[in-house]
């Protein structure tokens, strides 16, 4: 799953926002969603929050992290990390690249942090 | 004196924060947790997830049994009988005597049983019921199914999620509370009214009267219960889920001598009136730094916040530290019919509410003071508005009527505008 795919050009989510992919498209096993932080970067994520069911493509993005809509468990957009209860499992990041105005993920590959 | 040690009473949410702060700050004394359910849970579940049976004991604990020991935190599985503050001694009920230099309880509380006559005798006999842990959640969910008839006596948060996960086991519900509708306290009436009456729409049969009496029924209805009205009507039932609020267990803090009124008192570090001794959660009772006694909170956050502010504190006097958390507006969240519920801040306080309505029913409520600054929120389905809100309320920022009402402008707009 090294294959990196195109997935939106940058102006196609707005600061705050995220773009919910479903397997289909990324190959992946989950849906992945891409969030645009507030720090103006591009990061992904696993969209099912690691601690009950709910999409965190719904949730509300603060700065470089991702609050849950259902029980407000805050993830750390950069590295997936858990920040608070209730969840204390970290959330599966993946690789994203911005090249010439496009985002580029590449589904199962880790996030450097 | 420096915190070598620290004992938390109680395996709550609230005592389950301190720990993992604790550990999260690298505090490098010893831990010990002593519980008397054993291995924390998390409680919500019980009256949601749990009771439907859509999900099990493993995955409502916060952290495997391994993690305790892996994170050097000593899970003791028992019942602490008494505290003595001047030593720093932890008595448990059978077993032996430990000690550290702080103490922190977070004994949470009970489930409420209302003084009416015939309840507590029904009550011993496993057909009246509360909800407060697994091992009630359990004796429940036993008695849930087509063919059965429960009585929810309260239509309050979890009088309402019991009613709901019930009549979606097929069981057939009715709901007795003298209220009609409950929760305008905590959400407005607007929301309230809106939530009430979707028991109704999913078979639920609500009730507007209160209870006057109890008494075993089987020769009267071929139910093990008759429930008597003050309006004079009658509910045949297996079971009554009594869910009239809870008690917090206060008994440890009185016998050790600490200062309590409705709850353990404590400061805005969470330290209570002896310097050894800490109170989180549900069992704790703030009194700011003017003066003044707060209404206790019982909802999951101040559980986890107080616990995490606790352990800032007992780590900030083991060593340097980033200073204190800021104290949270209080928040909590609910489910019912398969709707998600959710307010922050106070819906009661002085001012005016501004509706925001979504497909035509009210689905946001703002509650804005004099100074048009947002002092609570609730929403039913739309917790985005509720998480901006709650920045709002943090921020003091000052919001204009026509936007919080008008849902074609984006929430997250009034938050990032200055
Ligand atoms: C059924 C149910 C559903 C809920 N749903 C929601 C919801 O949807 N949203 C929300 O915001 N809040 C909800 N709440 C409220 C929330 O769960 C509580 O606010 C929270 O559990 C309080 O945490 P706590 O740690 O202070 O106390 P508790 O959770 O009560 O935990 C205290 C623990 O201490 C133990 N203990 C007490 N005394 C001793 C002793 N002497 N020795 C050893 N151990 C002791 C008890 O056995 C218990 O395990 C719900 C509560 C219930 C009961
Ligand atoms: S489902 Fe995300 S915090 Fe509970």
């Amino acid at each position: 799953m090294s294959e990196p795919i195109r997935v939106a050009a940058v102006e196609d989510i707005d600061e705050g926002e995220a773009l919910l992919l479903q397997p289909e498209v990324t190959g992946a096993s989950e849906p992945i969603s891409v969030f645009h932080g507030e720090d103006g970067g591009f990061y992904a994520l696993d969209d099912e929050c690691t601690h009950e069911t709910a999409s965190l493509a719904d949730g509300l993005v603060d700065g470089d992290t991702v609050e849950c809509p259902k029980h407000s468990a805050a993830f750390c957009l950069k590295d997936g990390r858990a920040l608070c209860l209730p969840a204390t499992r970290d959330a599966r990041t993946h690789r994203v690249e911005v090249r010439d105005g496009e985002i580029y993920l590449h589904p199962g590959v880790p996030a450097q942090a | 004196m420096s915190v070598e040690s620290v004992i938390v009473v109680g395996g709550g949410p609230a005592g389950f924060a301190v720990v993992q702060r604790l550990r999260r700050g690298f505090f490098d004394g010893t831990v010990t947790l002593i519980a008397s359910e054993g291995v924390p849970y998390d409680r919500p579940p019980l009256s949601k997830e749990y009771l439907a049976g859509t999900t099990d004991v493993e995955a409502i604990r916060f952290e495997p049994a391994e993690w305790f020991a892996e994170h050097e935190v000593d899970l003791v599985t028992g019942d602490v009988s008494s505290v003595e503050p001047d030593t720093g001694e932890v008595r448990l009920a059978d077993g032996p005597t430990l000690r550290a230099d702080r103490v922190v309880f977070a004994t949470g509380g009970a489930a409420a049983l209302p003084p009416i006559p015939g309840v507590e005798q029904s009550h011993d006999a496993g057909t009246v019921l509360t909800l407060r842990s697994l091992d009630d959640a359990d004796a429940l969910r036993a008695r849930l199914g087509p063919g059965r008839r429960l009585a929810v006596v309260g239509g309050g948060l979890i009088g309402a999620e019991v009613a709901s996960t019930a009549a979606g086991t097929g069981t057939e519900v009715v709901l007795i509370d003298p209220v009609d509708p409950p929760l305008v306290a905590a959400v407005g009436p607007e929301l309230a009214r809106r939530l009430h009456d979707m028991h109704a729409a999913h078979g639920v049969e609500v009730r507007t009267a209160a209870v006057a009496q109890v008494e075993a029924g089987e020769e009267a209805t071929g139910r093990a219960l008759r429930i008597h009205l003050d309006d004079g009507s009658e509910v045949a039932a297996d079971t009554a889920l009594i869910g009239v609020g809870m008690v917090p267990r206060t008994a440890l803090a009185v016998a050790a001598g600490l200062e309590v009124d409705g709850g353990i008192v404590v400061d805005e570090t969470f330290r209570t009136s002896h310097q050894r001794i800490y109170a989180v959660g549900d069992v704790a009772r703030l009194r700011t730094d003017d003066g003044e006694l707060q209404p206790r909170a019982e909802h999951w956050e101040h559980a986890v916040l107080s616990g995490g502010a606790a352990g800032a504190a007992l780590l900030a006097e083991a060593g340097p530290s980033a200073g204190p958390e800021p104290i949270e507006s209080p928040w909590f969240w609910s489910d019912r019919h398969g709707v998600h519920l959710e307010a922050v801040g106070s819906m009661a306080a002085p001012g005016r509410t501004i509706t925001r309505e979504i497909d035509g029913a009210p689905a946001v409520a703002f509650r804005v003071d004099e100074t048009s600054r947002v002092i609570g929120c609730a929403a039913i389905d739309a917790s985005q508005a509720v998480r901006v809100a709650r920045r709002l309320i943090a921020r003091g920022t000052v919001v204009d009527a026509d936007d919080l009402a008008d849902p074609d402008v984006p929430l997250k707009q009034l938050m990032r505008r200055r």
